[in-house]
């Protein structure tokens, strides 16, 4: 439901025909990319999970999922999309609405950004502007308002540039989380948003509709982390299968999700009891960590690691885009409405571990949880992947190598842009690096 | 025991025949737009010089950003891997290696067993590598092999932007219609790239003994502007250009004795 009459105070007007012409080209090539992206997960385990077929299909961005959201958006359900995971999603589900991640991971759209902000920006920030002006992105066009949290530069500004196109609500979130004021600040916040919301689609959020929510979001949070929790020991599935059944969560039906992921849950117990790893347990057993990175283009890293000569294995990441969208509960002590939403806000702002917040000790949150991480999952090596204009990730890397250098692990940083072309010099790093974690061990 | 590393780099392709951990011989070849071929040549001169067949090499090693069109390969080892073989080899106390090509600088730091423990590439940007030179010898019309002596003449330091090749052409005009000297432009040039190159070893830490390999640092320019930005001595060998392939070579000697096809 655009509103064609919203004066563009950014975007510049583009002819439909080149629009059309901008957004069939793009989804030409991005559906072959998803396609290939599949193709070549499937070759790394040839032994795949069966569970992971309906993962496969999930991930086709222009198929069946936002067809049948479309359905449901018939019968009156509205859709409230989202870009950073600070949104509140419990309070759209609670309202009977569909929340949906919107941040665009493709390439070429990037370049469409260009056309209204410079090329330093971050270019996940100017490939969702440029999904947004040509209509690219299924869940972005399908979504009636968007919830967008001002966390870094590029989020604030990002917000501003897409009111061009629809209702957007902006999240004002402390910077600085270990002060007094910040939870208190931010359950207002949440406790506006829940009346925005229930404003918007006319559905009011109720103990038990909010309830219902947080305990359906709970389910999926245990399935999530048991999925990871299975990459703990030898390794029976590949970081890429791993990564695409988390990120699915963003765009999937959550009660469906929750299944499907603790089916695939159930296979992988089956193997590990028959010993059947999908690849060797003496493989590098990496985690990422920096810019999230989004499907369907931006897989390259994940895919170099895991096709690398030396090969890796993603056995854990600290992502956005990845562990950090369900690692968290929400936990209620008593269900009143306070109390949950009070739940709610604490569960947002106090869990994650994203660069954009400080405290009197630093990010040091995210230092700690990488250590337990690596501890935990006998990570061997971390690779802190950040895309050129993503300031925070890239500032806050000496800080985290620091640390990493403590506990003897090595980190490497890997700079990179939304682009296909720089695949041969990124190769080159990453076997570096494995190569290195691959004679370390062998000392 | 005979084997041979290739070192197949944007500009040059470089081999190195190795009879029981000892050179014997060298070859090299432009790359062009056929390395594969460009490395046939390489490796074939070197053999030749050293009156060896093909047959006569237990293990081929590739190394250099076109390693998978190597012909002969019996495997690859990455650059830094390479690098950091070479320059322990070279120089035992060597745990800093700055390798900088035509088109790339890195380090790497490496333990006394010339394992790597950390490395760091130049961001994506030829102004801190070789190509930089030759844009800025272009742009003083002077030959590349005459920039380095000449940079030595010079009697003050001007300082040009290293941001960008392209950037930096622009600053060269800038100094050249200030009317500056050409040796201090060529110093200005040095430099800049010294100034880059050494703040990214520095990001990765030094640990002494510092060795420099590489083509680039045959020039003598080069290196005077690097020691003095990094306020340490650097080691350079014979034939710098040509560690890569060493590198690879020895890797290829320390797999055929561990039997690794």
């Amino acid at each position: 439901m655009k509103n064609e009459k919203i004066e563009k105070k950014y975007t510049p007007e583009i002819p439909t025909k080149e629009i059309e012409e901008l957004r069939n080209s793009i989804k030409t090539a991005s559906q072959k990319i998803m396609a290939e992206n599949i193709e070549r997960m499937k070759k790394t385990d040839p032994n795949r999970p069966e569970a992971m077929k309906y993962f496969d299909e999930i991930a086709n961005l222009f198929g069946k999922r936002p067809t049948e959201i479309l359905a449901e958006k018939e019968k009156g359900k509205k859709v409230i999309g989202y870009m950073c995971l600070f949104a509140p999603t419990e309070l759209i589900l609670a309202a009977g609405a569909i929340p949906v991640r919107v941040n665009s991971g493709w390439y070429d759209a990037s370049k469409v950004g260009d056309r209204v902000v410079p090329v330093e920006v971050c270019p996940a920030i100017r490939s969702t502007i440029g999904a947004e002006m040509i209509g690219l992105s299924p869940f972005l066009e399908l979504s009636d308002a968007l919830i967008s949290v001002l966390t870094c530069d590029g989020m604030t500004k990002l917000s501003e540039i897409l009111s061009d196109y629809k209702t957007v609500w902006g999240m004002n979130i402390p910077r600085v989380k270990d002060s007094v004021h910040s939870l208190r600040f931010w359950n207002d916040e949440i406790k506006l948003m829940k009346a925005q919301i229930e404003e918007f689609t006319g559905n009011k959020i109720t103990r038990k509709s909010l309830k219902e929510a947080i305990e359906q979001t709970q389910k999926a949070t245990k399935a999530f982390r048991r999925l990871q929790d299975l990459r703990k020991g030898q390794p029976v599935i590949m970081g890429r299968d791993a990564m695409l059944v988390n990120q699915a969560y963003l765009w999937d039906d959550k009660v469906r999700w929750t299944e499907k992921t603790e089916a695939l849950c159930d296979e992988l117990e089956k193997r590990i009891q028959r010993k059947d790893w999908v690849c060797s347990p003496e493989t590098p057993r990496v985690l990422v960590t920096g810019t999230p990175m989004f499907w369907p283009d931006n897989w390259k890293l994940p895919t170099l690691v895991e096709e690398a000569n030396p090969k890796g294995i993603i056995v854990a990441d600290e992502l956005c885009s990845g562990e950090r969208i369900l690692n968290d509960p929400v936990g209620v002590d008593e269900w009143t409405m306070d109390d949950m939403l009070n739940a709610i806000g604490e569960r947002y702002l106090m869990s994650s571990t994203c660069p954009c917040f400080t405290s009197s000790d630093g990010n040091e949150d995210r230092i700690n949880w990488l250590i337990n991480k690596v501890k935990e999952w006998n990570v061997q090596g971390v690779i802190y992947y950040v895309v050129r204009g993503c300031m925070l990730y890239g500032m806050e890397y000496n800080r985290i190598k620091k640390a990493l250098d403590k506990i003897n692990i090595p980190a490497y940083y890997l700079d990179t842009e939304y682009t296909r072309e720089d695949v041969g010099q990124m190769k080159t790093r990453v076997e570096a690096f494995l190569e290195m974690l691959t004679a370390r061990t062998e000392i | 025991m005979i084997t041979v590393g290739m070192d197949l780099g944007t500009q040059r392709v470089k081999a190195v025949v190795l009879k029981d951990d000892a050179v014997i011989s060298r070859g090299q070849a432009f790359s062009g737009f056929d390395p594969t071929k460009a490395a046939e040549e390489a490796v074939n001169e070197a053999l030749k010089d050293a009156d060896l067949k093909i047959s006569d090499v237990v293990y081929f090693a590739a190394t250099g950003s076109a390693m998978e069109m190597a012909p002969y390969s019996n495997g690859t080892v990455s650059m830094m891997g390479a690098d950091a073989k070479a320059g322990v080899y070279l120089f035992p106390k060597a745990r800093t290696i700055i390798d900088v090509g035509a088109e790339e600088a890195r380090a790497v730091k490496c333990d006394e067993k010339a394992v790597m423990v950390d490395f760091i590439v130049n961001e994506r940007c030829a102004a801190g590598a070789g190509t930089f030179i030759e844009a800025m010898a272009r742009a003083l019309e002077v030959k590349l092999e005459e920039m380095g002596p000449l940079s030595l003449k010079a009697e003050r330091a001007s300082s040009i932007n290293a941001s960008c090749v392209i950037f930096g052409e622009s600053d060269v005009v800038s100094l050249i219609h200030r009317q500056e000297s050409k040796p201090e432009i060529a110093r200005a040039v040095f430099d800049a790239m010294a100034d880059r190159i050494s703040s990214m070893v520095n990001r990765l830490g030094i640990n002494p003994d510092v060795v420099l390999i590489g083509g680039v640092a045959k020039d003598v320019g080069f290196v005077a502007s690097l020691k003095r930005k990094l306020g340490v001595d650097v080691l350079i060998p014979d034939f710098p250009d040509y560690a890569g392939a060493l590198g690879a070579a020895l890797t290829a000697a320390t797999r055929a004795k561990e039997g690794k096809k």
